[in-house]
């Protein structure tokens, strides 16, 4: 108890000494002296820390970051996300794919013909952007002749909106593969100026399971004239080809893989980036 | 003087070992009995109380069943070995103390997290978080474990000191038997050479000596015999005490105590008892293992709790407090802190400074007050002539170890004869086959005052043996304690002269007795008064400088008396032994070491006490404290200002007495108040004849004074006080076992100077670890305030969990290490030793300049370093530090695999990590970078680097070392499977050059501040 008390009294004295007027130690006036010093000390190391990032910025390009090794070779991303890379729901309750045909529908917007008949803003950029109207033309038409998304969900017809990730000034394929790398069952999709994209069963098991996949869009693949993209900065509106893609017959109550993937000369994988080039989802769907 | 002449004698009375049950008290109390004096009676009973006593028979010895039963009631007669700690407890102990409790949470935490992520996906994070801070903890705890292993099992020697056979008699017949089985009351008989198998009362001796030094620090062997001499037990002749050597003659005794019980048991209990308290380095960094602890503690929970209110999952929360902690918690610390001190410890081996135990490395650089033991360790431990008187004057001998002091005029013809009567009136003789040795280091069979003789003869003379050839000994009457004298006759050199020459040398007032004439100038004179009275002068001041002194004596036996062949009869002299003439005085002492009055000089002027405590008389104490300086030239003590003044020592204020001789028997009477006024006031002190307890207290008196105490001691007797100081000192030459077992660090040349290289050693170590500890906290901070950032800002993770571990296990290591290779930056040895209390190794300012930047911003340069390489890399890489802040949800959405940048560019989850890790690299290299500068700022606590320069070459190496491990941390292949490090472009190395010379020049602006003024603001805001 003695030493309780006489800690308690330490503890207390020494958050307001009032003898030596002391707060936590230290005086008004060095209290005061040692804030000063953090200003000062602090206001030059971060006048320098800003100094140093303006710097950084005045390095950098407006209109192509400085390196891309990293971002390319493209992703390729889909709608509605996968959550932990599963597309799972149940067609006799509405509420279970509400979030994808929902996803679906924002992701759309983007692509309507009204926010696209805006021309003024698609005629602005000069000499690059002439295809403009007619690539807008392509998208709506993309968008209208393909079955509604979430129309199908509950006839056990699964939609995926497929697109190449934009990646400045890259050109995805220069032209599509023509050599022996590319398998067979492409061989009849092959077109120029077309990067195809095919999808499979990711299990040999599955093969007889997954059905019809239809493919909707330019052609089904990324048509080339769409690239490159010049950023931002040169394409403020800049909307990349989207490609539907139609699960028609997916075998129900059973846990199956499947797997898309682009081909292309500039177009790569990777064994640890499963969104590189390629993407493998798995659908779930109940009865 | 009397029965109960002191309160433990009073005690020892009551405790009779009758009265004691067999089972041994634990307690405080028993402790305090044991530091008491010790209990035996025995030696004040007749042979026949005692035979009583034990029911033993003088003659038949016990019966062989009564034997049986006292050996079942009293155990066996050995030493129970001190409780030794399991190793695996020891194991334990590093595994799980220190910081290791917090890296286990963490770990722990980090395994359930994933355990949990497995659980509930089916492709969990690969997240080997877990695995690495395990790892971590085992490795270092292993480290420490077999650092500590290694200095510990130097030796284990109470059992080699148990005798192993003893012999009893029981029932009337002599048995040899196991030592063990010897109990109270057995009759044994020892002979020269053996070991004394228990304490015994000697009830019969013939010639018996016993060497008592390892109990009591007397080097002289002792006689035994039947008779009490003295009240206290030790220094009675009819007791011989157990474990000590019995050198010559033999005894019969009856055992009165065994095993535990014996004075030597006791003290050996006593040792082991003993709490030894934390070492002073121990105690700082368990101080700073606790501020640390508790920062990240709570910086841990209060982002734990803010996580969880901000709306992140509770797993995700865990994973920012376990980043938390692996932040606050600088792993390799310990480990640092450990290889410095070895490095130290291998260092002061090499000086003659063996330490055991590593923490007493620092130990020794905060010792405040030193009391050493006088024989061995200031001294020579051999006797040596250091005066003589002859024609009527005192001359002085040479007694410096490597003879370049000063000589006398050796060519009077008084000197001849004196030398002449050394020589031959000597049984001493240098041990066979040593003729290349120096004379001083030969061996000599003999006993101290007469080795001393040989040695100062053969010195000063020639050949000792070549003399005793040409003067044959005819007869000799030893000497006796009766007698005090010893004499003998010789033939003379000169084959003509058929006289013969009788030398005595002797007490000099007995020698002096015999004598009626006195050499002067090589002439005889009558001993008049005057001349007498010169004698007595000269005798009194050469006892006062605690000088063992012989008075020397010749004559020529005139021929027509003693023709030749008489026959020279020396049991009943029929031969004159009166109307010599005298020759001279010779003195000797136990001359102090060559560096000691230096290295006690040294020890004053860096502020350390040094004390005197030895078992030896006050006269003689004094005289070597005197010679060494531990009395400084012009310190009196009470009883020389007495003298000088004339009155009477009650009369003397003490606190006019800087200095102070005090008595083993007035010091038991004292209180404990009473001591720590002697402790306090006085700065010279010295202890004499002191006894092994009183030794004890003396060093508690010290530590409750607050001072660290370093005790050396040789002796058995010393090693309770060795144990209780912060750090025992042992002899590694004249050294026992127990005394090297109870010891932190041994002394292997002996030499007080060495404990002053350790002195210095430590303080260096001291002031280099917080360097170490300065350069890795300031590297430490930086690691936590990403997370911040992280949680509060939303931006990507700048700097990983794996990377800080990185960052103090691997490159900060070297650097840190190589600072305990860092010169002092002044004179060490001019300040005072540091005070416990105040000047800790890490202390509030060190602590709030590392802290106290986190507080305000998380500004710091190695931050920014790091922080400015990670908005390089996002923003060269297409995020500009504008759209970083809020992006963290998306940015760790796995399933977002069309982030946008701010030129519009879409990643996917994985291209973005590689990214954030490449930033997690980029944020290791940049601490790097600024490191060098941080070393180098740290190699310096106030000099410039300008001025200290870049002499030290383990830290250059560490520079490079530390760079080359980062480089191959990023190129290395493999690298991104491994630790996610991958490989930087070139220009990103540079990124925090900036900041890296910023820190340096502030820190050179600062030190030059601190320098021009000393005392001022800067210094006492930020000096550490």
């Amino acid at each position: 108890m003695q030493a309780n008390k006489d800690s308690d009294g330490g503890w207390r004295t020494f958050v307001w000494n009032s003898e030596k007027k002391e707060f936590l130690g230290r005086t008004g006036s060095s209290w005061l002296k040692i804030f000063l010093f953090y200003v000062i000390f602090y206001g030059c190391l971060a006048g320098i820390f800003i100094g140093t990032i303006q710097a950084l910025l005045l390095t950098l390009s407006n209109y192509k970051p400085t390196y891309q090794d990293r971002v390319a070779p493209p992703g390729l991303s889909h709608t509605p996300r996968s959550e932990k890379s599963e597309i799972a729901f149940s067609l006799s309750d509405a509420s279970s794919y509400k979030k994808y045909t929902d996803a679906m529908t924002k992701f759309l917007k983007k692509y309507d013909d009204d926010k696209q008949t805006d021309q003024m803003k698609f005629e602005d950029c000069g000499g690059k952007c002439q295809l403009m109207p007619e690539r807008f033309l392509k998208c709506r038409d993309t968008v209208s002749s393909t079955p509604l998304p979430g129309r199908g969900f509950h006839t056990r017809e699964a939609w995926l909106i497929v697109k190449l990730n934009r990646i400045v000034n890259f050109s995805e394929g220069g032209r599509p593969p023509m050599n022996n790398s590319v398998e067979e069952f492409l061989l009849p999709k092959l077109k120029p100026n077309l990067i195809p994209i095919f999808c499979k069963n990711k299990r040999e098991e599955d093969a007889d399971k997954i059905g019809e996949i239809k493919f909707f869009g330019l052609g089904e693949g990324f048509p080339l004239q769409y690239y490159p993209y010049y950023g931002k900065l040169l394409h403020p509106q800049y909307l990349q080809p989207l490609v539907a893609i139609q699960f028609n017959n997916l075998t129900l109550n059973e846990e199956l893989r499947i797997e898309c993937k682009v081909f292309g000369e500039n177009i790569g994988y990777s064994e640890k980036d499963r969104y590189q080039g390629r993407f493998d989802v798995k659908f779930n769907i109940a009865s | 003087m009397g029965y109960g002449r002191s309160d433990s004698y009073r005690v020892a009375t009551t405790q009779d070992k009758d009265d004691r049950s067999p089972k041994k008290k634990k307690g405080a109390k028993d402790m305090d009995d044991l530091k008491k004096e010790v209990p035996i009676t025995e030696h004040k009973m007749s042979i026949e109380e005692v035979c009583r006593k034990y029911q033993t028979d003088i003659v038949q010895g016990l019966t062989n069943a009564k034997a049986a039963e006292y050996l079942i009631r009293d155990g066996p007669n050995a030493l129970t070995p001190p409780p030794t700690t399991p190793e695996w407890v020891k194991f334990c102990r590093q595994l799980f103390g220190g910081f290791s409790v917090l890296l286990w949470t963490g770990a722990i935490l980090c395994f359930l997290a994933y355990a949990i992520q497995a659980a509930t996906e089916d492709d969990p994070a690969g997240d080997n978080v877990s695995i690495v801070l395990t790892a971590v903890v085992v490795i270092t705890g292993c480290f420490s474990y077999f650092q500590e292993a290694k200095s510990s099992k130097i030796m284990e020697s109470f059992k080699n000191m148990v005798p192993q056979q003893a012999l009893v008699i029981r029932e009337g017949e002599k048995v040899q038997i196991n030592a063990e089985e010897v109990v109270g009351g057995d009759l044994v008989e020892v002979k020269g050479g053996d070991r004394i198998p228990a304490d015994i009362r000697v009830v019969s001796a013939h010639g018996c000596k016993v060497d008592n030094s390892s109990l009591t620090g007397e080097s002289e062997p002792q006689s035994r015999s039947p008779d009490c001499t003295h009240d206290n037990p030790l220094e009675t002749r009819n007791i011989a005490f157990f474990s000590t050597n019995c050198v010559e003659g033999t005894a019969r005794g009856i055992v009165i105590c065994t095993g535990d019980n014996t004075v030597m048991g006791r003290i050996a209990t006593l040792t082991s008892g003993l709490e030894t308290g934390k070492t002073p380095i121990a105690k700082e960094i368990e101080h700073f293992i606790h501020i640390i602890t508790g920062v990240a503690v709570f910086l841990g929970l209060t982002f734990f709790i803010l996580a969880i209110v901000l709306g992140y999952s509770w797993l995700e929360a865990v994973i920012f407090l376990i980043g938390i902690i692996v932040a606050n918690v600088p792993e390799g610390l310990l480990a640092t802190v450990t290889v410095c001190l070895t490095l130290t410890a291998k260092r002061m081996a090499k000086k003659n400074c063996l330490v055991k135990n590593l923490e007493a490395v620092e130990t020794l650089g905060s010792t405040s007050t030193i009391c050493s033991d006088k024989t061995g360790t200031l001294t020579q431990n051999r006797m040596t002539v250091a005066h003589m008187w002859f024609d009527n004057q005192i001359h002085e001998a040479d007694t410096t170890e490597d003879q370049s002091g000063a000589s006398f005029d050796k060519s009077s013809i008084t000197w001849i004869s004196l030398a002449r009567v050394a020589a031959l009136c000597n049984r001493a003789q240098f041990k066979a086959g040593q003729d290349q040795l120096p004379i001083l280091k030969r061996d000599v069979a003999g006993d101290a005052s007469e080795s001393a003789l040989l040695k100062c003869i053969e010195l000063s003379c020639g050949s000792v043996r070549a003399m005793r050839d040409r003067n044959k000994k005819v007869a000799e009457i030893p000497f006796n304690s009766t007698n005090k004298y010893q004499l003998s006759v010789h033939e003379t050199e000169d084959l003509n002269d058929n006289r013969y020459l009788l030398v005595m040398k002797g007490a000099p007032e007995r020698v002096l007795e015999c004598c009626s004439t006195i050499l002067v100038q090589g002439k005889e004179q009558p001993l008049d008064e005057e001349l007498k009275e010169a004698f007595q002068n000269a005798y009194m001041e050469l006892g006062g400088l605690g000088e063992r002194v012989l008075g020397f004596c010749h004559v020529l036996l005139p021929e027509d008396q003693y023709p030749k062949g008489f026959a020279f009869d020396t049991d009943d002299v029929n031969f004159q032994t009166k109307d010599l003439c005298f020759v001279g005085l010779m003195s000797m002492i136990d001359p102090p070491r060559a560096a000691v009055p230096d290295a006690v000089g040294k020890c004053r002027s860096a502020g350390i006490k040094v004390i005197m405590v030895t078992g030896d008389h006050p006269i003689t104490a004094k005289a070597i404290a005197k010679g060494v300086g531990i009395i400084s030239e012009g310190n009196e003590t009470v009883e020389d200002i007495a003298a000088r003044l004339n009155i009477p020592v009650s009369q003397v204020n003490p606190r006019d007495a800087k200095a102070c001789v005090c008595h083993g028997t007035d010091l038991k009477d004292l209180s404990q108040d009473q001591m720590d006024d002697i402790l306090r006031n006085h700065t010279e002190i010295v202890f004499a004849r002191t006894s092994p307890q009183q030794k004890l207290i003396i060093v508690e008196g010290c530590q409750r004074l607050g001072a660290i105490v370093a005790v050396t001691g040789d002796g058995v007797n010393d090693s309770p006080a060795l144990k209780k100081a912060d750090i025992g000192v042992a002899m590694g030459i004249s050294g026992s076992d127990v005394s090297k077992q109870a010891a932190d660090m041994i002394l292997l040349d002996d030499n007080f100077a060495s404990i002053v290289t350790g002195v210095e050693e430590g303080r260096l170590i001291f002031d280099n670890l917080k360097k170490s500890i300065a350069y890795t906290l300031t590297s430490n901070i930086p690691e936590i305030t990403p997370f911040l950032l992280f949680i509060i800002v939303n931006i990507p993770l700048p700097l990983g969990t794996i990377t800080i571990l990185c960052i103090d296990l691997g490159t900060d290591m070297v650097p840190a290490i190589s600072l305990a290779y860092e010169a002092a930056e002044s004179d060490i040895m001019k300040r005072q030793p540091r005070n416990p209390f105040r000047d800790k190794l890490v202390n509030e300012r060190l602590i709030s300049i590392a802290y106290g930047q986190i507080v305000i911003v998380c500004l710091n340069p190695h931050a920014l370093g790091g922080f400015f390489a990670y908005f390089v890399i996002l923003a060269e890489n297409g995020f500009l530090p504008t759209t970083l802040v809020g992006i963290r949800l998306n940015w760790d959405d796995r399933s977002c695999n069309d982030l946008e940048d701010t030129y519009g560019q879409q990643w996917t989850y994985e291209q973005r990590k590689i990214v954030e890790f490449t930033c997690h690299t980029a944020f290791f290299v940049s601490i790097v970078v600024v490191q060098w500068a941080d070393v180098i700022i740290c190699k310096t606590r106030r000099n410039s680097v300008f001025q200290q320069g870049m002499r030290n070459k383990i830290l250059i190496f560490g520079l490079f070392e530390e760079t080359a491990l980062a480089a191959f941390l990023s190129y290395c292949p493999g690298m991104d499977v491994a630790l996610r490090m991958y490989p930087l472009k070139p220009s990103w190395w540079f990124c925090a050059f900036p900041y890296s010379f910023l820190i340096f020049v502030y820190d050179e602006v600062r030190k030059l501040l601190i320098r021009r003024n000393p005392g001022g603001w800067v210094e006492r805001e930020t000096y550490y």
